[in-house]
């Protein structure tokens, strides 16, 4: 079964600074209906504007992990950790018993524009974590680059988290397939990040999403003119 | 339990010391904010400072100032101060005397006396490294 999460039925605003849609609830948009996926809590769409970014605050117990597809993302948080994230870098953090941080665009004149996943964790209560590292963009093209994972020693460098579920990304050219099988009793969430994709049958456009549950395979292409960018997140 | 984390820091030091309280907050479950307050300094006497004012530059954007209404959504408050530029926090105190009244805090910083005569009530303790600053953090969260 394959359900549908349309980009303009997310939860939207737009506060001049940041603006932003919330697939799951979060923050000031609250719906019953869609609170989370399997453990995929927060699904946020953001776009930052120059300068401007999230203050000082604190999290508990969650998986974060930051996929910017446009500008830079400044990161500061208690642990001493100040980097700045761009695309083609991966950055997980697995708050644990406590962290502050904060997230700035990086820029005092260009946007930044990123998707933000809070996955929650198999277990609570542990050390927080940062890590961060870039990759190689052709390792995304025409093909599931992981990103984040629970494994310890991954089949290429990826970030750990405390949790049964893998994120992957991937840019598929227009008319370029691929497919991804589904394991007995795995659920699946796909978001369109750019562009267009075909997924076994359903357009996505930028901004829609889609609940797999009960399938076996997932057939992935790229559509439109310029075809699309993806995350595909495998949960239990 | 709601957690207001307010600190005065030039150079980074004194922030340090509030993050670490502020993550035993966290690790005690509380809810937290987390407020700067301003330099009462003047700006030549800043610029001339390039640490200072490295500091100050990422520090204005990472945290607003106290608001009245922080105070009254908090239950209890963590305190820090450099020993030695002390003005910052001595105005909030007094001007905040009203809303934190009988409330509790821990007090980063040796001016337990200064918080007390707010109307606070200083959560035993102190710390100068960031260990000692998450238990205090935690101990003052946890509401003991």
């Amino acid at each position: 079964m394959i359900t549908i999460r349309k980009s303009q039925e997310r939860g939207h605003f737009d506060h001049g600074w940041l603006n932003t849609h919330h697939t799951f609830s979060f923050g000031g948009y609250s719906d019953p209906a869609h609170m989370n996926f399997r453990a995929l809590r927060v699904l946020n769409d953001d776009r930052v504007a120059p300068g401007r970014g999230f203050g000082a605050h604190g999290h508990r117990d969650m998986e974060i992990f930051t996929y910017v597809l446009e500008g830079g993302l400044a990161h500061n948080d208690s642990m001493g950790e100040r980097h700045v994230l761009r695309p083609n870098m991966i950055q997980a953090m697995s708050a644990g018993n406590g962290v502050i941080h904060s997230e700035f665009n990086a820029s005092q004149t260009e946007p930044v524009h990123l998707l933000q996943v809070w996955i929650t964790p198999a277990v609570e209560d542990v050390p927080p974590r940062y890590q961060q590292f870039a990759y190689d963009p052709a390792e995304k093209q025409g093909r599931l680059r992981l990103l984040v994972g629970p494994d310890l020693n991954p089949p290429e460098p990826a970030a750990f988290i405390h949790q049964d579920a893998r994120a992957y990304a991937s840019v598929l050219a227009p008319g370029k397939t691929i497919e991804q099988p589904i394991a007995r009793g795995r659920y699946a969430w796909v978001q369109c990040a750019q562009g267009n994709i075909i997924l076994n049958g359903h357009a996505l456009a930028e901004g829609d999403g889609a609940a797999i549950s009960q399938e076996r395979a997932l057939e992935i292409a790229g559509d439109g003119a310029t075809g699309g960018e993806f995350l595909l997140v495998d949960l239990a | 339990m709601n957690v207001l984390v307010v600190f005065y820091s030039r150079r980074g030091e004194t922030e340090k010391l509030a993050l670490a309280a502020g993550v035993g907050a966290i690790q005690a479950r509380a809810n937290i904010r987390l407020r700067r307050l301003t330099d009462l300094a003047d700006a030549e006497t800043i610029r001339r400072d390039p640490v200072w004012s490295e500091n100050l530059e990422r520090m204005k954007k990472d945290y607003i100032a106290p608001r009245e209404v922080d105070g009254q959504w908090a239950n209890v408050l963590i305190l820090a101060a450099p020993a030695d530029c002390m003005a910052e926090m001595e105005g909030y105190l007094e001007g905040s005397r009203a809303t934190l009244h009988g409330k509790s805090a821990a007090v980063l910083g040796g001016f337990a006396d200064l918080a007390a005569r707010a109307g606070l009530t200083v959560v035993p303790g102190s710390a100068t490294d960031r260990d000692r600053a998450v238990a205090y953090g935690r101990l003052a969260a946890s509401g003991k």
